[in-house]
């Protein structure tokens, strides 16, 4: 079983196309700057990967996340010659915050807002008509969840092709609570590095189109062959070694692969040392060393872009195999203990021969989310 | 839609078998349909307790509507708190709020620009993605399946219903805990321009072969589901099936028993004619509860099984949204009979 993946659109601090992004990637170009419009005096973390699109600099603006989205779904809906009538198509938005930072502006400062603007159903029928949309709040593993259930359609005989997208921007209360709660001040997002301080907050949207089969002829960026989801169960913010190496096995299995099939790991990486501790271990007793897949983590150079994240390191997967290129972890200079076997990328992109690649997402409230991708040839 | 490519999978039925309540003034479902009983739940009391320490309003919410309604279910063991005695590694949460952390988000916006960070809690981390409900739920009674949660505005509680639908007839879980929830609050308040229901309501759905397998008591059946541009788009849709459905499958509707909608009479959409539905009696549980938001869709399915269990033999159809709102989503259920 299998979906192809015909087009691919997304925006980061480090690009403004899915292609555009992966050459700042391959290149250890990081978009990391200042906070663009939060008052520093009342943050301990002074820096974030934003996207810099405000009308005038240092004045916040609401409706930015559906902003994006609807470019990277204009996006993908071009790459993949696909009309932009979506009145048939269902689309599947993951994400962190939805208009959280809109809803932030309203009640400090007296923006406009309305409750509909909350989802992106009301953006998507009037850009699309598009009225089989649905918003997923499912934190960091939202695009991934949101995959899933967009195979899930197309097998249950709901639709022959499904629009899969997230966006966030960065909220107040998101950044400052997590500021407030993680014990160093990052200087930058440095995942598996014994430097890293914890996890700093990005912005950008990822959409996808996924169809059953690709028309003949027509270009296939990715073949996705599973995607796994489930819940720890144990803790609101802290991962769970024992639910991520399940949703992985369950991963693999819907796939019918073995690790030892898996070129490439797009890691989730966020960066915190309780995420890279964790994932590194469950991923070493998975990839025994030596050998094993080549490995990065994009959040080092765009971020946490959060619900988007997951699949923005898909996008990310799929132009890889495509070019037999890797992006290298930017800053990885000394591996934690844990992540010492395995084959991160380092100082520059690697080149190689890749056919499969495993992704993953976790997110608060325990959730996980994996996928695998093929090379389409 | 039917897809030319894949055969439908063989069919599989989700079923309702359990509800539970945490809505002002209420105790059971039957008094959505107009039943009186004294008391009720008391968010001022009913609020309280060990297990809800440092959790946001919405997750208390949920918490004391999802043990009744995995009680409910027979899927709590005999001192109730402990056991979930289902499969935790089979069963879904899904969860629908449109403005279940608003209050908490605005707050800590406010407390960052009086105190800077430094003023924020550390607990308030979760509270700062929506999908904390439903991860406090999975907590609580060890629901490792797939967590959904949907902000999916005013239809957002039978999307919900749809997609747990969905996880359950793809098999990525044989049951689903389908919670919603919108809790009041200042912000919430001012947005709306009136106070939110501050309650919660949750659904046990499950496939009817894991119900059967089990000896559970079916109380309703989600025979059709759609999400439309408009009242007969999703009518019709819904009639079509939903996730699932095989083409050999008898349509639900038009003519349904009880019309559960979210709005008063003669204001169900443009006028249409013929009107899409054929209902004996129509029921609008805001006239009575207000504001519901991403909660409604579950009330009404609520109220469709608390009717099934005096007319096992009826079917019912909900619906929520209209002509101003994005979308329109309709569930179609029947009772037991039915089905049988």
């Amino acid at each position: 079983m299998s979906w192809d993946i015909t087009g691919m659109g997304a925006l980061a601090c480090v690009g403004g196309t899915p292609a555009g992004i992966f050459d700042s990637l391959c290149a250890g170009r990081g978009g990391l700057g200042p906070l663009q419009v939060f008052d520093h005096e009342k943050y301990r973390a002074r820096q974030a990967y934003e996207i810099h699109d405000r009308a005038r600099p240092g004045v916040d603006e609401p409706g930015r996340a559906t902003r994006w989205l609807l470019a990277a779904i204009d996006q993908a809906l071009a790459d993949a010659g696909h009309s932009e009538d979506l009145a048939e198509v269902p689309v599947l938005v993951g994400t962190t915050l939805q208009e959280q930072r809109s809803a932030e502006l309203w009640w400090r400062e007296g923006a406009p807002l309305e409750p509909d603007a909350l989802h992106f159903g009301t953006a998507l029928r009037e850009r699309y008509g598009a009225t089989r949309t649905y918003t997923f709040a499912n934190a960091c593993a939202a695009t991934l969840y949101a995959l899933a259930m967009g195979t899930d359609l197309i097998e249950l005989g709901e639709a022959d092709t499904v629009v899969v997208a997230g966006t966030d921007a960065i909220g107040e209360s998101a950044f400052g609570t997590l500021d407030r709660v993680q014990n160093d001040v990052p200087e930058a997002l440095r995942p598996f590095d014994r430097s890293h301080r914890g996890m700093l907050m990005g912005e950008g949207a990822v959409a996808v189109v996924l169809t059953r089969e690709a028309a003949p002829g027509r270009r296939v960026h990715g073949r996705l062959r599973a995607v796994g989801m489930n819940c720890d169960a144990q803790h609101s913010t802290a991962p769970d070694p024992e639910g991520i190496a399940r949703v992985l096995r369950e991963t693999h299995r819907r796939a019918e692969i073995d690790p030892a099939d898996i070129d490439l790991v797009l890691l989730h990486g966020s960066g915190t040392p309780k995420n890279d501790s964790t994932e590194a271990a469950v991923l070493s007793r998975m990839f025994p060393a030596p050998g094993g897949p080549l490995m990065t983590a994009i959040k080092s150079m765009t971020g946490h872009t959060l619900g988007g994240s997951g699949l923005l390191s898909l996008a990310m997967g799929a132009l890889a195999l495509q070019r037999g290129q890797v992006p290298p972890v930017l800053g990885l200079t000394d591996p934690i203990e844990e992540a010492a076997g395995l084959r991160l990328v380092r100082e520059e992109a690697a080149t190689a021969e890749l056919g499969l690649a495993q992704i993953d997402a976790f997110g608060f409230g325990g959730i996980n989310a994996a996928a695998i991708l093929e090379a389409a040839r | 839609m039917s897809s030319a490519h894949s055969p439908a999978p063989a069919r599989r039925e989700a079923v309702v078998t359990g509800v539970g309540l945490a809505v002002p003034g209420l105790t059971l479902p039957d008094e959505l349909l107009g039943t009186v009983r004294e008391g009720g739940f008391d968010p001022r009391t009913g609020l309280l307790g060990r297990d809800l320490r440092h959790k946001d309003r919405a997750s208390r919410l949920a918490l004391r509507t999802a043990a009744p309604a995995l009680r409910d279910a027979g899927l709590l063991g005999e001192d109730g708190s402990a056991g979930y005695t289902g499969n935790g590694d089979a069963t879904a949460v899904v969860v629908s709020s449109n403005f279940g952390i608003l209050d908490s988000v605005c707050s800590f916006a406010d407390i960052i620009a009086r105190d800077t960070v430094l003023g924020l809690a550390p607990m308030g981390l979760p509270q700062t993605s929506s999908n904390v409900i439903a991860g406090s739920v999975a907590m609580a009674h060890g629901l490792r399946g797939p967590s959904v949660t949907l902000c999916n505005g005013p239809t957002s509680g039978l999307d919900a219903l749809y997609w747990a639908r969905a996880l359950l007839v793809a098999g990525r879980a044989e049951t689903a805990l389908v919670v919603g929830v919108e809790p009041d609050g200042e912000a919430v308040a001012k947005l709306l321009g009136a106070a939110a229901v501050d309650g919660a309501v949750a659904l046990v759905v499950e496939t009817a072969e894991h119900a059967a397998a089990r000896g559970a008591r079916v109380r309703a059946t989600l025979s059709g589901c759609a999400r439309g541009a408009d009242l007969t788009a999703a009518v019709t849709a819904a009639r079509a099936g939903g996730p699932g459905r095989t083409d050999g499958a008898e349509a639900p509707g038009p003519a349904v028993d009880l019309w559960l909608t979210d709005r008063p009479a003669g204001e169900e959409s443009a006028p249409e004619d013929p009107p899409p539905v054929r209902a004996a009696a129509v029921l609008d549980p805001t006239a009575s509860l207000g504001l519901c938001s991403g909660a409604l869709g579950l009330l009404q399915a609520a109220a469709a099984v608390a009717h099934f269990d005096t007319h096992a033999a009826h079917t019912a159809l909900a619906t929520c949204g209209g002509p101003e709102d994005d979308a329109v989503a309709a569930v179609f259920l029947s009772g037991p009979a039915r089905t049988a």
